[in-house]
């Protein structure tokens, strides 16, 4: 089912309208889809666990005797023999950033039915998400190798590792999710499954280009989430 | 396939049907707005294996779930069959050493707070009943509905394992404090912690699907006419236990995955430099209090978990017995999501003694009083419901009676307990353990008791046996009773909890007749839980049809056209609701309850309240 | 009927036990009676509440059961009547949370003259570490502990040298004295806690955490490790005794200070080598 149209509804905004949309029956979010209103939900509680992980990585990064690493140096790479700080993370970032964009449109050529923009719009986006893992890999192996360790590492706290591969770890976790998922719907897409409803493999759902949505609200979140570990790891 | 499939029914009539010519009624009163969703796409199993394993109706799944809780729990009572043999006749028991007395206290605590309770309340009752109560077709993805009920069932083998494993399982205690929990000193710190972790991250992961699903059940997929505030309590009970259960989870998932990785590949998130045997051990720099904040982030509101879902149903269950329409109904909403909010403002009053700054206790204590009282609130509005009201003395009501005593007694101890300095001296003692077993053990459980005799005439279409009922509601409640009251005066003698055994400190020595008497009680209340059982199984075959609304109930899920309801419920149209759930001995009615699907022309000479 | 006797027995057995329960606190021997006192409050308070609520039922009980002829009251709210209770309730809640956050006060506000004593727990036992003439103790560090330095303390700290070491579970108190309890441990949690002073804190390693009271009566106590310590959380018991000034410093003086030691130690280093010597 795509998002319900319902005849003869105005939605109110402000306040009002969200104090009578919730006294109504039925429906509290008027016209939006079960998956996507689940989708926020969801995101709801993941932004919860990724709280807790950078709220951990605060306290043990402020509570630990030995001296945290300087991450301008220890990210740094060296650029024709120069040593740039954070400059893989910068076109790391820009990738998922561009790959959020790309999303987007996907998402606008999907519900305009425009099967074969929005399947290579799709198609990029996972494209872009499988760089930036293999950026991400680039840079675990590049760290592993100069002696960084989950349990010890040569620039100072060992927390620093351990929190580093943790919590990008968890990130890449989604990151490689989304990028499979994307890859299956552009698959989709380009099949046709969400013009003609063909029923899903496992879940037996119709096909709808709802679900192109639903998934750029979770690449969203994913990118968003980077921004924080971003600052966190990399500015802080 | 198509075959499989309900086809898209087109939309509901789109104004309500059911006018009946009541004269000088104005139609206009029965009007409810037309449907706002198509109607459910459902998958009907054609095989054995889809329509009783890998099931995708609500109700089959919260009956797999009922039952593997159960399964759980059973397990849970023999452990603690075995520690109270322990501590009434201490080396009673031949193969008891510490470190098995430790590993039955752990897995006990573990298996009743998470894979029993939760799993029972929220799995169990909320799978079931919140389809049928809002008037859904089911829940509003059966697919991951399954999935959530098959990783719950991974989990609990996983947890079961490690009773298998080299060490046994993990003995540090159901809160899991690093750093003893992984090292060498505590029983199962090896394979047994990592597959207690592995296993709460399966439940985590198995209960987000499932969680997600109440969720949105109940926000989007209500029938026409139920508003919000036209929910039984118990949905309300159940929605709002699994708001908490999605926000807190995500810390416990959080701690679990980080003490995994100080295991398993040394890392110090929580092991601070250790000199264990002499020697000093490879870890530094960590915080334990941060698992601890962690753990009881999550704890707190798994209390609350728990306690929700009870709360809401024993306001049904007494609602409909006592004949009388729930006293204060906006109150106890707004009551539950009131204590659900707070609940994630007190969680360190569990660690008013674990050494964090002690100027957190001026807070937290604050916090966890204020929470007295719209808990208080809830139980002044359960007891104004009995009163003027019309009681059926039947087992159901005595749970509800059962429940109300243990509720306030451990809610009252917990003023105890919250107040800081007052925690001083109780905390970590037997007066602990009384208060935390009365009021999220024995009173959720007098609640699931109350609940299975009431609703296992719709779940089965017969009536449990009243006469073995009686005999299982008085053993135990008073059984755990005599347990649980006498057990505080330890705490106030000073036992500590957690000890093997304690027989030759002076002041605990006067405490071995009491241990004995304890003990002894715990056998007989854990043998009268195999009367259910015993009775379930009876009557199962040969109880007494139930038929159509045999409580003379309101709610919708006893008005489903078949007893007990099949896929899909509600037979070829959804139900239309006219009215909230509990208008019972409304004066001018002919019956001493009108349904919430009857429509006010046809009860138009009553005084019924406009809700 | 029945339910409603046995409920009520239910009730009356719990006052009546309450009552002569020959299972209470042990005799203070600190100055925490204000715990106590709270203690007594909330029950009076909380057991008033309890008893009421229950009776109330139980009189429903009776009152209201079912008759096929009568109909329930149709009441859905009393907005006066809930507002009154809500009210009663807040005003019964402050009245105990306030003598509990005055006492807390007190409890984590350590007086200037309290003694210090350093608690050191491991798995499974205690010892202890008083400062010596300079009243100040030395510093400490895991990594220092050894058999010739017990308790980790800071070779370099002037302070450290005086400190008097108890190397053993028995801890000897003076009374009518305040004492700070410095709880440290060298691996897992650990809580030292005596129940007839009433006070207790986890030890945790790698920070140290502290609590005070003042002992008022002479005698023997025990000593209870009270928080999940492994297998051997049991076992893991101590004593103190509360002595009389004159007692107190009698004992303290035959105590060894860390300088003792050192020096013992390379008394017996150089017997040793002397002795080498001769053969």
């Amino acid at each position: 089912m795509s998002d319900p149209k319902i005849e003869g509804l105005a939605l109110k905004p402000g306040f009002k309208g969200m104090a009578e949309d919730t006294s109504s029956d039925q429906t509290m979010f008027k016209g939006v889809h079960w998956g996507k209103a689940m989708m926020w939900i969801f995101l709801l509680s993941d932004t919860f666990i990724f709280s807790c992980f950078l709220i951990s990585y605060m306290k043990g990064r402020g509570s630990t005797p030995v001296e945290w690493p300087n991450p301008s140096e220890v990210f740094a790479l060296d650029a024709f023999g120069v040593p740039v700080p954070l400059l893989l993370i910068a076109i790391m970032t820009f990738v998922l950033i561009t790959s959020s964009g790309t999303m987007a449109l996907a998402v606008k050529y999907g519900y305009e039915k425009n099967r074969k923009m929005c399947g290579w719009l799709v198609l990029a986006t996972a494209i872009g998400g499988l760089t930036f893992v293999g950026m991400q890999a680039f840079e675990w192996s590049k760290l592993i190798h100069e002696g960084v360790r989950p349990w010890e590492n040569p620039f100072g706290a060992a927390q620093f590792g351990s929190f580093f591969f943790m919590i990008t770890g968890f990130h890449g976790t989604h990151v490689s999710i989304g990028v499979i998922f994307l890859f299956i719907y552009a698959y989709k897409v380009f099949a046709g499954h969400y013009d003609s409803g063909k029923r899903g493999w496992f879940t037996s759902m119709k096909g709808d280009y709802v679900e192109i949505e639903i998934l750029g609200l979770y690449w969203h979140f994913v990118d968003l989430v980077w921004v924080f570990i971003f600052a966190f790891f990399y500015l802080w | 396939m198509s075959e499989d499939y309900n086809d898209n029914k087109t939309i509901q009539a789109q104004s309500s049907e059911a006018i009946s010519g009541g004269g000088s009624v104005s139609p206009d009163l029965d009007y409810v707005r037309p449907a706002e969703i198509p109607d459910q796409d459902l998958y009907h199993g054609h095989s054995f294996l889809t329509k009783w394993v890998f099931c995708q109706d609500a109700k089959v799944i919260g009956v797999q779930y009922f039952l593997l809780a159960t399964f759980t729990g059973i397990i849970g009572l023999i452990l603690s069959w075995l520690m109270r043999l322990q501590l009434g006749f201490p080396g009673a028991a031949g193969f008891m050493t510490a470190e098995h007395y430790y590993q039955f206290v752990t897995m006990h605590g573990m298996i009743m707070v998470v894979y029993f309770l939760t799993a029972l309340f929220l799995g169990g009752f909320g799978n079931f009943l919140i389809p049928l109560m809002v008037g859904a077709r089911d829940m509003v993805f059966p697919y991951l509905n399954m999935v959530s009920f098959w990783s719950f069932f991974v989990a609990v083998a996983v947890l079961l394992a490690s009773f298998f494993v080299p060490g046994g399982p993990t003995g540090a205690g159901w809160t899991l404090y690093p750093p003893q929990t992984i090292l060498e000193g505590t029983p199962g710190s090896g394979w047994g912690i990592l597959l207690m972790c592995i296993s709460l991250i399966l439940f985590v992961a198995g209960f987000t699907m499932g969680g997600l699903n109440y969720l949105i059940t109940v926000l989007q997929a209500r029938t026409r006419g139920m508003t919000l505030m036209r929910m039984p309590l118990t949905v309300w009970g159940i929605f709002t236990a699994t708001v908490l259960a999605m926000l807190a989870f995500p810390a416990l998932l959080v701690g679990a995955l980080m003490m995994t990785l100080d295991k398993v590949l040394q890392t110090s998130f929580f092991m601070p430099t250790i000199l264990k045997a002499g020697e000093v051990l490879e870890y530094g720099g960590g915080s334990p209090i941060l698992f601890q904040h962690l753990f009881w982030f999550f704890g707190h509101p798994e209390v609350y978990i728990v306690a929700l879902p009870a709360f809401g149903i024993v306001s049904d269950l007494i609602s409909v017995h006592a004949r009388k329409n729930i006293f204060g109904y906006r109150m106890m909403v707004w009551a539950i999501v009131g204590i659900g909010a707070l609940s994630f403002f007190v969680w360190a009053h569990h660690m008013y003694v674990s050494g964090m700054n002690p100027w957190f206790g001026f807070f937290f204590a604050t916090t966890t009083l204020i929470i007295a009282v719209p808990t208080a609130m809830k139980v002044y509005n359960w007891i104004l419901t009995l009163w003027r009201g019309n009681i059926r003395m039947n087992v159901v009501m005595l749970w509800c009676l059962g429940f109300i005593i243990t509720f306030v007694n451990g809610g009252i101890t917990g003023i105890f307990l919250g107040n800081v300095s007052v925690d001083v001296p109780l905390s970590d003692t037997y007066f602990v353990i009384a208060h935390f077993h009365m009021v999220m053990g024995i009173a959720p459980l007098m609640v699931i008791m109350g609940a299975v005799y009431h609703w296992f005439p719709l779940v089965s279409g017969r009536f449990l046996d009243e006469k073995l009922g009686k005999w299982h509601f008085w053993l135990t409640f008073l059984g755990a009773y005599s347990i649980y009251f006498p057990m505080h005066y330890l705490g106030f003698i000073g036992v500590p909890r957690r000890y093997f055994e304690m027989y030759d400190s002076p002041y605990m020595t006067s405490a071995v007749g009491m241990n004995e008497f304890i003990s002894t009680a715990a056998f007989i209340v854990g043998a009268a839980q195999f009367i259910l059982i015993y009775n379930i199984i009876k009557t199962l075959k040969t109880g007494k049809p139930a038929g159509h609304n045999p409580w003379k109930a309101n709610s919708l899920e006893w008005l489903t056209p078949k007893v007990p309801p099949e896929h899909g419920n509600w037979g070829e149209r959804l139900p239309v609701v006219h009215r909230w759930p509990y208008d019972f001995s409304v004066p001018g009615a002919k019956e001493d309850f009108i349904p919430q699907t009857t429509p006010p022309s046809e009860v138009a000479h009553t005084e019924a309240e406009k809700t | 009927m029945h339910v409603g006797i046995i409920l009520f027995l239910v009730i009356l057995g719990s006052v009546l036990f309450h009552i002569f329960t020959p299972w209470y606190w042990t005799d203070i021997a600190s100055n925490w009676g204000g715990m106590d006192d709270t203690i007594t409050l909330t029950f009076w308070v909380g057991g008033g509440v309890f008893v009421a609520v229950c009776l109330f039922m139980i009189y429903c009980v009776f009152k209201f059961s079912y008759k096929e002829n009568r109909r329930s009251e149709y009441k859905p709210e009393d907005k006066r009547l809930e507002k009154i209770l809500t009210w009663a309730t807040t005003l019964g809640v402050v009245a105990l949370l306030a003598p509990g956050l005055m006492i807390w006060n007190q409890y984590v506000n350590v007086p200037k003259n309290a003694r210090e004593v350093d608690v050191m727990a491991w798995q499974w036992g205690w010892q202890y570490r008083l400062p010596g003439e300079d009243g100040k103790l030395g510093t400490t560090k895991i990594t220092n502990i050894n058999d010739e330095n017990p308790f980790g303390i800071n070779p370099e700290d002037p302070f450290g040298k005086d400190d008097v070491m108890i190397q053993s579970d028995v801890l000897n108190l003076e009374n009518n004295q305040p004492v700070k309890i410095l709880l440290r441990s060298v691996d897992v949690l650990h809580n030292w806690y005596v129940p007839q002073f009433r006070a207790k804190m986890d030890a945790v390693p790698g920070i140290v955490t502290y609590y005070w009271f003042e002992p008022n009566k002479a005698g023997e106590y025990e000593v209870l490790c009270v928080e999940y310590c492994g297998v051997g959380h049991y076992a893991m018991r101590g004593t103190v005794i509360v002595q009389d000034n004159q007692e107190y410093e009698n004992w303290l003086k035959e105590q060894e200070t860390f300088s003792d030691l050192i020096a013992n130690q390379e008394n017996n280093i150089e017997i040793n080598k002397k002795k080498l010597a001769k053969k």
